[in-house]
């Protein structure tokens, strides 16, 4: 299927956008209440939404997955259970501070990671045809300039799109001395080179070169410090990778287990190091696709289409499982092997940064998803604050 | 036009010569391949399997149930165990020797060309690969075929132990095989069935590309024809047997590939490749990623097309594909100016500056199995890290990115701050006068006198290394 825009078209407006970069940019905050973040959480690899958030009940279901069913969950709802090492995520839900949409997906079939992961951040429907991520755009378009934080060494391409972006994964090291900056930014200034110069200004800005940890756990404490301040970022990028289990999937304790384990430690990191600002934010998963519904014979799991997006933080609306069940019968499976996706995930994404970012459901369609036809669930999943 | 030495190579070392004609220099060092110039120890890929072995065997069948009940025990016997097997010490080796032939040996060009197969044809990071089998699988599989055919590479690429480990093709059974019937007369609850993860990449990745417009069945097909390549499984090598064809998983029946038809059997494999190196879009592939690397982000159909055309005349021939695509680097050279990669950039710095890099022979010499190597026999591995491109430790088969942007980030940027400043540490103390930069500067940049009056603003030799290898006419190439 074609994008419903050109290339040339999308020029247009990141040029028109870019206006707010040269200083001529409206506000951030549309309307005066408190600052409110994203946070997407990339789970790569493919994460088996089966694994995180099981059925309860369907025989046919545990018998596809007789080695790798899990012996001991949470329970979340009549038809739902969690899998054990989602602890924090648990005690959220029990505050009403988490949710999840299951049977989802990013509109992709492929079963390709890196089509996949091209497309489930730039948000198109032709890998690599699109050279911007889908939250850089919801950003330009809220004029978030400078206001986005990547915790991983290269710039994803989910938050390109926008200049002025950071990343954090410290290097334990001093940079050179001010003076030294000072004659490389001039250079690169006189050199016309932008984006060099565009990258330093945000290096300069930084107190020290970093000194620090870099798993997962310690740098949400540090992003969730960052998120708070009210001239913070707005927005953050966290990968978590592995989760691609051709074998050895395991149960409760198996590799997806341990992948789980680290998106849960970064919610923890999160919530403990935002404190109250946990209130005003939202923490979303995504993922390239789910995976295959039969456990394959190294007892792990291929590549498949539907999985879940979980979802925390104080912006969600209530503790649920918002679906539309496709059942997994033969027939109801997606070419006869995996779960279905029954909600375009980019519609998820799309009401989350309309709620976040204060911007009309329909201008984010319009300008970020190049209209494409996404339903708004602002109201079912989120709070207004 | 000096930058050309660096956009095909890593420039010019300061005793070496400037070539006064930059083309045939280039063109002479890729028809053949010459003798590693590393002069220090090496081992096999398959003395460095056998490592691997010990390593997954003793810590899977022995250690793990000798200290079961104590945590403390089984980590410090698991450390024990990983320099018993060198774990920590063979990926920094691999990377000297890579880097040695970058910067010590008569064809740089060809050394920065092997970089770009080696990342074509990944391994990305898992299980133990990057620590014993990425790098003799790129000495042994990719260098010594940079002279063949494409064809011969990628066969012999997709029937590596390190590549089918890789992708998991070792898992993969046809339905209709006779391993699946024996499962299915166990009454197995899960009779054997195919892994698409080698196949896909083999389209996707290393020939065709997606934009032949395969489908999901020629996926499948190809992943039939490839069922039985596997390692040699047994409870002594565990997964690191050697790669052989085991007919008992193969898939029987004629498979269907983009249109054309496959028998059953071992030879198949060898056919399907040879037509995929022949279809047209692996030829605008294989020039697109070649033009990535060496001159833009977004090759032209007019830089493309001598490459297409040499690969066409020369049915895939490595040499003569590498000859047109040095020679559009240099039509193009004052055109276009490439970004460099981390490690690409690094490798420059060190060979212009004239570093004590990469560790000497006798300084890895030193390592003796069994014991931990030392901070300075680990730091090819440490610092390729900590610049964010460490070239056995690819996140996905895709390998990284050839595309500028992907290497523009603050965090990026800081560390070649950081790690130009750093390099000092390496300067050879007969370099430590007034006349150094002068030199290097005369043979590697078109304007010294411009580029010497803004390094003479600071005085501090570090000052310098930071200021002239972030400058943005060393940046790009």
């Amino acid at each position: 299927m074609k994008l419903k825009i050109n290339r040339r078209d999308f020029l247009k407006s990141t040029a028109i956008t870019s206006l707010y970069f040269a200083g001529f940019g409206l506000p951030s905050f549309a309307n005066s209440g408190p600052k409110k973040n994203l946070v997407i959480i990339m789970l790569e690899g493919g994460m088996d939404g089966l694994c995180a958030i099981p059925i309860k009940g369907d025989k046919k279901f545990k018998k596809l997955r007789s080695k790798i069913n899990l012996d001991k969950t949470f329970s979340l709802t009549s038809d739902f259970d969690l899998h054990p090492a989602l602890q924090t995520f648990k005690s959220l839900w029990d505050n009403n501070l988490a949710s999840a949409v299951h049977a989802t997906s990013i509109p992709y079939t492929g079963r390709s990671h890196f089509d996949g992961q091209n497309l489930m951040q730039s948000g198109g429907k032709i890998p690599y045809s699109v050279k911007t991520g889908w939250l850089g755009r919801g950003m330009k378009l809220a004029g978030l300039t400078g206001n986005g934080l990547a915790l991983s060494l290269p710039m994803p391409l989910l938050i390109r799109g926008v200049p002025m972006n950071d990343n954090y994964f410290p290097v334990g090291k001093a940079i050179p001395a001010n003076d030294i900056l000072e004659m490389i930014h001039n250079e690169f200034d006189n050199y016309s080179e932008k984006d060099l110069s565009e990258t330093l200004k945000v290096i300069r800005k930084r107190k020290d070169g970093g000194h620090g940890y870099t798993e997962n756990s310690a740098l949400s404490l540090q992003a969730g410090k960052q998120l708070a301040k009210i001239d913070g970022p707005r927005v953050a990028v966290f990968e978590v990778g592995g989760f691609d289990t051709h074998a050895a999937q395991g149960s409760t304790d198996g590799a997806h287990a341990d992948c789980l384990k680290e998106y849960d430690r970064i919610l923890k990191g999160l919530q403990a190091s935002m404190g109250d600002e946990f209130k005003n934010t939202l923490v979303l998963t995504l993922t390239e696709f789910g995976r295959t519904i039969k456990q394959n014979s190294s007892n792990g799991t291929e590549h498949g289409y539907g999985t879940a997006v979980l979802m925390s933080g104080g912006l969600v609306k209530k503790a649920q499982i918002h679906s539309d069940w496709p059942g997994l019968k033969k027939k109801e499976l997606f070419e006869g092997r995996d779960l279905n996706s029954t909600i375009d995930a980019r519609s998820i994404y799309a009401s989350a940064m309309s709620t976040v970012f204060d911007l009309d459901f329909k201008r984010i369609q319009k300008d970020v998803f190049w209209g494409e036809d996404l339903q708004n669930l602002s109201d079912k999943l989120f709070k207004t604050v | 036009m000096k930058s050309f030495f660096r956009k095909v190579a890593f420039g010019i070392g300061l005793n070496e010569e400037v070539p006064s004609d930059p083309l045939s220099w280039a063109l002479n060092q890729v028809s053949d391949v010459p003798k590693l110039s590393w002069t220090g120890r090496l081992n096999s890929e398959k003395e460095l399997r056998l490592l691997y072995r010990e390593w997954v065997y003793n810590d899977r069948k022995v250690i793990r149930k000798k200290y079961k009940d104590n945590k403390t025990l089984y980590k410090t016997h698991r450390d024990l165990l990983r320099h018993k097997t060198g774990q920590k010490f063979w990926e920094s080796l691999e990377i000297t020797v890579r880097h040695n032939e970058a910067i010590n040996s008569q064809s740089p060009v060809l050394a920065k060309l092997w970089m770009f197969w080696g990342n074509f044809f990944t391994i990305s990071d898992k299980d133990f690969l990057p620590q014993y089998s990425t790098g003799p699988y790129q000495r042994e599989i990719i260098r010594p075929n940079l002279n063949q055919t494409f064809e011969k590479m990628v066969y012999e690429v997709t029937t590596s132990w390190a590549m089918i480990h890789h992708l998991d093709n070792s898992e993969s059974a046809g339905p209709k095989s006779v391993t699946a019937f024996q499962d299915w007369i166990k009454k197995k609850k899960e009779p054997a069935t195919i892994n698409e993860n080698h196949a896909r990449e083999l389209l996707e990745l290393h020939t065709v590309s997606p934009e032949a417009g395969y489908t999901q069945e020629d996926i499948i097909q190809l992943a039939y024809i490839m069922t039985g390549w596997q390692r040699r499984w047994s409870k002594k090598h565990l997964e690191t047997g050697d790669i052989w064809f085991n007919s008992e998983y193969h898939q029987p029946g004629k498979k269907k590939v983009l249109g054309k038809e496959y028998k059953k059997g071992k030879k198949a494999l060898a056919a399907v490749i040879k037509d995929l190196v022949n279809h047209p879009n692996c030829r605008d592939f294989v020039a697109e990623r070649l033009c990535r690397y060496l001159i833009t982000d977004e090759p032209t159909k007019e830089m493309k097309q001598p490459i297409i055309d040499a690969f066409k005349k020369s049915d895939g021939h490595l040499t003569e594909i590498h000859k047109a695509a040095i020679k559009v680097a240099f039509d193009n050279n004052d055109k276009y100016k490439k970004f460099q990669n981390p490690e690409n950039w690094f490798v420059q710095v060190a060979k212009i500056s004239d570093l004590q890099w990469p560790p000497s022979p006798t300084l890895m010499d030193l390592y003796e199995l069994g014991n931990k190597p030392t901070r300075s026999q680990r730091y090819p591995e440490w610092l390729l890290k900590r610049i964010g491109h460490h070239p056995y430790k690819a996140k996905q088969p895709n390998g990284w990115s050839d595309i500028s942007n992907d290497w523009l980030s603050p965090e990026l940027l800081i560390r070649r701050l950081v790690y130009a400043k750093e390099s000092y540490l390496f300067n050879k103390p007969e370099n430590n006068n007034n006349d150094f930069y002068n030199k290097i500067v005369q043979k590697n940049f078109d304007n010294p006198e411009k580029i010497m009056k803004y390094l003479n603003k600071k005085n501090n030799p570090s000052d310098k290394q930071v200021l002239l290898f972030n400058h943005p006419e060393f940046l790009k190439a």
